[in-house]
């Protein structure tokens, strides 16, 4: 740190400054006081006419079924971040022990980082064509499985010509209805519950695991490599000096990572918005929602109140994320 | 490449060798497939049957001839009638002007917060962070008013403008500044030389890793955007690439395959751009995020 700067006194310093402070302060934290006013009345964009009607917005939100759903899919999404832990942190490691070809493996696992959203999600939704899409070809077996089901349960358990009609042990017929699962079609990957949450999760899963990758890799660069071979040295497996060494290690990575990514899968749009297209809203999670209501339905207080709600459950996880950044250091 | 290092725990066993090798293949398939399913798509006559491309390709164990299964017209048609031009004009233009505002806007603001004493400096850095937790997707609808209200509604400066700067290129500059030895600041403090000129001439050159990273991030982010864009561009002459796919797979929806050949237009200039500065993607790079 300088103790006392070497150039630049009196107002230069504020000069450098004010591109950087006129746009986020206009666009950020200008939107930011503007988006409160706004969910607190009712706002035509462009007559710029603007009504002040208190908390209206919120009581017709939180009484908007929709709005929950959407907010319920934003939770469910959150499960793309354990799975992208597990993904990205296996890819760092192989790549970290140098298996053959590490350096074109960490190429390829990247691609998908710098391929745009909507091209992902169109090639997404070639996989996830629900008459010929190959994601459908393969769920072929999984689907006669369960077709198989239905004929054991229509042989011994159905009421009318089951061998064992209404009679049936009720263990057996437990089992027979556990297996009996409806609708014994294919997966509508792209209109129906819970595949519409689903199909997009796997387009953030495809294009964030290599990004999450690198920032593990930065993280294993850190761990001095002396520590594992010493803990290798004394007779430490494998999985051991893992478990001891490496993960303590990258622990804060872990952490950093799970932030992240929660914090963007919150803030998920794209994927929905293309690989799911043209799904009823409360299939969705909360962006979506928000541009729905904005865009589409012109209610632009409504979707600043449930920007608002947004901004703070985000908040929750920006808080974490610095305590946990500050104990670090 | 490296025969490949002793792990901790001694040599590999080959068995596991073989299981994480093919799980990296296995996940290497996966990260090119979606991409070569599009492509192969986009290349489809429009007669063929949709789903799995490969399977014109290759038939009876052999490859079919090209003309079977390839087909320029799906590119031809999206150029013609999708008129693809304009948004790849606009979305070379607008990833452009971002990249290179965000690395000068970054670069600018940084200085100051890296190398000047002057009253307010912890203040404004911790302000210019607090908009990370600020994201653009809770606030689209004041951001649209402000834009509309600026004359930036429908415009390609109004795609560029909000996003001209952003806190994360500051605080990489920043870092990257504080990195560089005093010394070399006094020489040209000594010389004579106005601030200004010491931050064209000394210090950016001696950050030009982290300014080309920042580009590049700046880059990717800017090609991908869709929601914003979405937003604040109505006229088609104004479309971005992902807008304009995403009005074709409206306008188009009986045939895809001219929305998968304007994508194809997407995916190759940034893959082309990735692979060309591979170099800059190491892990290194991402390390900052870490010491946060």
């Amino acid at each position: 740190m300088n103790e006392r700067g070497l150039v630049g006194h009196g107002i230069v310093p504020y000069l450098y400054l004010t591109p950087a402070i006129l746009v986020l302060g206009v666009f950020f934290f200008g939107s930011f006081l503007w988006v409160i006013m706004y969910s607190l009345g009712t706002l035509n964009v462009f007559e710029q006419s603007f009504t002040f009607t208190g908390f209206d917005n919120y009581v017709q939100l939180f009484n908007d079924e929709r709005f929950w759903m959407c907010l319920g899919n934003s939770f469910l999404y959150l499960l793309v971040t354990p799975a992208l832990i597990a993904i990205s942190l296996a890819c760092a490691l192989a790549i970290d022990a140098q298996i053959r070809g590490a350096n074109t493996f960490r190429l390829l696992f990247f691609l998908p980082v710098v391929t745009p959203t909507i091209v992902a999600a169109i090639g997404w939704r070639i996989l996830f064509n629900e008459q010929s899409g190959l994601l459908t070809t393969l769920a072929q077996p999984v689907v006669s499985v369960g077709d198989a089901a239905r004929i054991m349960h229509a042989a011994f358990v159905s009421e009318e010509w089951g061998l064992l009609g209404g009679n049936a042990h009720p263990a057996v017929a437990g089992v027979m209805a556990t297996l009996h699962v409806e609708p014994l079609s294919t997966p509508r990957w792209l209109t129906e519950r819970p595949w519409t949450l689903i199909s997009p999760m796997v387009v953030t899963l495809w294009k964030g695991f290599g990004f999450y990758m690198m920032i593990f890799l930065a993280g294993l660069l850190a761990v001095p490599r002396e520590l594992r071979e010493a803990a290798a040295l004394d007779g430490a497996g494998r999985w051991t000096s893992f478990l001891h060494v490496t993960l303590p290690s990258i622990w804060p990575t872990m952490t950093l990572v799970t932030i992240l990514s929660s914090i963007s899968a919150l803030k998920v749009f794209d994927e929905i918005f293309v690989t799911v297209r043209g799904v009823p809203v409360d299939h969705q999670t909360a962006v979506p929602f928000v541009y729905d209501a904005a865009f589409n339905q012109g209610s632009f207080g409504t979707a600043c109140a449930a920007g608002v709600v947004l901004f703070v459950i985000l908040l929750v996880f920006s808080i974490i994320n610095l305590r946990l950044t500050r104990d670090r250091s | 490449m490296s025969a490949g290092r002793d792990t901790p725990g001694g040599r590999r066993p080959l068995h596991i060798s073989a299981v994480i090798y093919c799980t990296a293949l296995l996940l290497a398939a996966l990260s090119i497939g979606p991409g070569l399913w599009l492509v192969l798509g986009a290349f489809q006559p429009v007669g063929a049957a949709a789903g799995n491309p490969l399977d014109q390709v290759v038939q009876d164990g052999a490859i079919t001839h090209p003309s079977t299964w390839a087909t320029t017209a799906n590119f031809q048609q999206a150029w013609r009638d999708g008129d693809m031009g304009r948004p790849l004009l606009n979305s070379i233009i607008v990833t452009f002007a971002r990249a290179g505002l965000n690395v000068i806007l970054a670069a600018l603001a940084a200085y100051p917060l890296a190398r000047m004493r002057f009253r307010g400096r912890r203040i404004i850095f911790l302000a210019i962070l607090a908009t990370t937790m600020i994201p653009e997707q809770v606030i689209v609808v004041p951001m649209f008013r402000i834009a509309l209200n600026l004359g930036l509604y429908d415009t390609l400066a109004g795609v560029v403008v909000p996003f001209s700067v952003s806190a994360f290129g500051v605080f990489m500059c920043r870092q990257a500044f504080m990195q560089v030895p005093k010394s070399v600041e006094e020489a040209a403090v000594i010389d004579g030389a106005s601030s200004l000129r010491i931050w064209w001439s000394v210090m950016l050159p001696l950050i030009t890793p982290t300014l080309a990273t920042l580009a590049l991030f700046s880059i990717i982010f800017a090609w991908s955007d869709l929601l914003w864009s979405l937003i604040i561009l109505q006229s088609p002459s104004q479309y971005t690439l992902p807008v304009a796919i995403n009005s074709l797979l409206g306008t188009f929806s009986t045939n895809p395959r001219v929305a998968y050949a304007a994508s194809v237009l997407a995916l190759v200039p940034i893959v082309v751009i990735f692979i060309a500065t591979r170099r800059f993607f190491r892990p290194e790079m991402f390390g900052g995020a870490t010491k946060g």
